[in-house]
């Protein structure tokens, strides 16, 4: 599965895109989190790797803008385990081992679309990064080669 | 544990008798947690015959920690009377070249990223810093000023000299505000969404000693990976009601920053973290039960940091065995609850002080003075009184929801006020409109009040300080706060005018 960030603006919010690429590709599409209101909104969805291009194209025919999200690393050599971010994680993604290490899930982060650990660490362990998009910018070519414009 | 060779009974050892043990290489050591096992598992009386030292930890972030540095003499010499060190304002307390750095002084260039606790982790760490210095000169002091680059080795004197450290044990914080907050206890979600705590409980080292039998002036000590000493009570020093604090020094050119990290909490400021260790000689058999304490007898007070005041309302009492847990309840609400000071690295300063005991590297030592028992803790003595919101509030003109905006604007004439709350039957509030709010309704044509008020409303509480009311409306950029109690009913409203008369903003 690969996490995609969807945004939509203000013209499209009311239209329900995911459902019909889901109806229309047969591709199953999970929405991880959503934030959206009558001003637009930000998806965190996931989707199936093979069917990644298709999808993205999908989107964009649709209006939507389609990026990889932010990914939240901790950096090891400097993170203290004192444990400041590990109440604030909504998805239990951080916690301690019986060693008593914080211990970070990539599984389980929603990525930046959260961030609220990122502030709380007192040492400045918790970043958010860019992922390589290369993948993304090639579907898009895909994406632009595929229609008549 | 081992064989043990002792001496015929007796029901008390001396430290002498333990550093002789030390000498020979076999001296029993165990750290506070393995203690509290094996008097859980043998009892009391064999855990005291068999255990000479109980070694304890903590880390934690220490605002009231700094290190003294002498930088030597310039040519021609300089008394200093501003310095900085990679922009972080130092202290010069004293004569010419002797300079504090205390932990939370905050960069110039970089604040809230980059402070004296910083800058003691580089300068322990070998890194090179620069020193900008200023001075008024004198005959005898000639030079006005300085730039020079420095390291630990070139520093004559690098010792930390830490205030106030290893609190015995401290609250446990949430937040019941309406937004999150960044404080010393790091950052509080709103609505009591988390909690934060610190402290080691069972391993923290006064609490292994709250009579401070064996701690005192002169107890050597592991401060930050070397050995240390205790030099007395820190400030705020209170032993009766378990918020000993320990003022220390040691050499920092030995530290590692495995145990002194530099650290800054968002929009709070820059610390430093400290680790500590103290061994406590198991020299009767009540230190021995003393030093079997259990997180489970250890507790503190859940406190709302939301609430800006001196005392702050405590919610609850809770153990230290709920915090390490991972979540307290207070009242019927279960809370998320996450340390601030680390566990990992509490247990691994026991741990290190234990190896350091057991291959002959550390000897203990008997204090020279005993650490008061009986201080109180006093609140500071105020000359001029700060106002808070119930000094300036004033009766709410209030409307229901049901009303027509109609009626409401008369109100608005009659009374003259600007702002109107809406309650319930109860008399909670529900929402808020203002004369603007109105004007706009009878221009549109709108006659509901229900279609033009505003539900979501900022707050504030008669005991909140003025000035954080003040910061309130500013922030949300509103000219009055509704004033409610804990239950949301209304009890008067502050407005803008009002508190700029009493603060003259
Ligand atoms: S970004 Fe959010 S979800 Fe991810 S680890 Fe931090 S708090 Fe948890
Ligand atoms: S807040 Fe930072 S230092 Fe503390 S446990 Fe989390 S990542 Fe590590």
């Amino acid at each position: 599965m690969v996490r995609l960030l969807l945004r939509f603006g203000e013209e499209i919010v009311d239209q329900p895109i995911v459902s019909e690429i889901i109806l229309e590709l047969k591709v199953p599409i999970n929405i991880i989190t959503a934030l959206v209101n009558s001003k637009g909104g930000e998806v965190l969805a996931e989707v199936p790797q093979e069917a990644m291009d298709k999808v993205v194209a999908a989107l964009r025919k649709r209006g939507a803008t389609v990026s990889l999200p932010k990914l939240i690393e901790v950096e090891t050599e400097k993170c203290i385990s004192c444990g400041s971010c590990v109440s604030l994680c909504p998805v239990e993604a951080i916690t301690l081992d019986n060693e008593l290490s914080v211990v970070f899930s990539k599984e389980k982060c929603v990525g930046s679309t959260c961030s609220a650990c990122v502030d709380a660490c007192p040492v400045k362990a918790i970043k958010s990064v860019k992922q390589n998009n290369h993948e993304l910018i090639n579907s898009r070519l895909k994406g632009v080669t595929g229609k008549k414009r | 544990m081992g064989e043990l060779k002792l001496k015929p009974q007796k029901n008390a050892r001396t430290i002498e008798e333990i550093n002789a043990k030390i000498r020979k290489g076999d001296a029993q050591v165990l750290t506070a947690e393995e203690m509290k096992k094996l008097v859980e598992s043998s009892g009391v009386e064999v855990a005291f015959k068999e255990v000479d030292v109980v070694t304890t930890g903590t880390f934690g972030a220490m605002c009231s920690s700094g290190a003294i540095i002498n930088i030597g003499h310039s040519d021609p010499p300089i008394k200093i009377d501003r310095a900085f060190m990679n922009d972080v304002p130092i202290c010069h307390p004293g004569a010419a070249v002797d300079l504090y750095i205390g932990a939370t002084a905050m960069s110039e260039t970089q604040p809230y990223e980059y402070g004296g606790g910083h800058l003691i982790e580089d300068l322990v760490n070998g890194k090179e810093v620069e020193l900008r210095a200023a001075a008024y000169g004198t005959d005898c002091y000639p030079r006005n000023s300085l730039k020079t680059n420095l390291t630990k080795d070139d520093l004559n004197q690098f010792y930390l000299l830490n205030f106030r450290n290893c609190y015995q044990h401290y609250n446990c914080a949430v937040n019941s505000r309406d937004e999150t907050i960044y404080t010393y206890m790091g950052k509080l979600l709103p609505k009591m969404r988390n909690a934060t705590y610190s402290g080691a409980g069972e391993l923290n080292p006064l609490m292994n000693d709250p009579d401070y039998e064996t701690i005192g002036i002169g107890t050597r000590i592991f401060l930050g990976g070397a050995q240390g000493y205790v030099i007395g009570e820190g400030t705020q020093h209170e032993a009766k009601s378990q918020n000993g604090t320990l003022m220390v020094r040691g050499n920092a050119k030995k530290m590692s920053s495995e145990f002194l990290r530099g650290a800054s909490f968002t929009r709070y400021g820059t610390t430093l973290y400290v680790g500590l260790g103290i061994p406590i000689p198991i020299l009767n058999l009540g230190l021995a039960k003393k030093a079997a304490i259990r997180d489970e007898e250890i507790f503190t007070n859940v406190v709302d940091y939301g609430v800006p005041r001196r005392d702050r309302p405590k919610l609850a009492k809770v153990s230290y065995k709920e915090l390490k847990s991972g979540a307290i309840t207070v009242g019927d609400k279960k809370i998320k609850v996450s340390s601030l000071s680390s566990l990992k690295t509490a247990r691994k300063v026991a741990g290190t002080l234990k190896s350091w005991v057991e291959n002959g590297e550390f000897y203990l030592t008997a204090p020279v003075e005993r650490l008061p028992l009986d201080n109180v803790f006093k609140p500071m003595k105020q000359t001029e009184s700060t106002p808070f919101v119930v000094n300036v509030m004033q009766t709410a003109v209030t409307c229901r929801e049901t009303e027509e905006v109609r009626a409401i604007a008369e109100r608005i004439v009659t009374k003259s006020v600007n702002h109107i709350v809406v309650v319930d039957s109860l008399g909670k509030l529900t929402g808020i409109v203002t004369s603007w709010d109105v004007t706009r309704a009878m221009a549109e044509g709108k006659t509901k009040l229900a279609d033009i008020m505003t539900r979501r409303v900022v707050t504030t509480k008669p005991n909140e300080p003025l000035e954080t009311a003040s910061k309130k409306m500013a922030q949300h950029s509103i000219s009055a706060l509704p004033v409610i109690n804990d239950e949301g009913k209304v009890l008067g409203i502050v407005t803008s005018e009002d508190v700029s008369k009493l603060l003259g903003m």
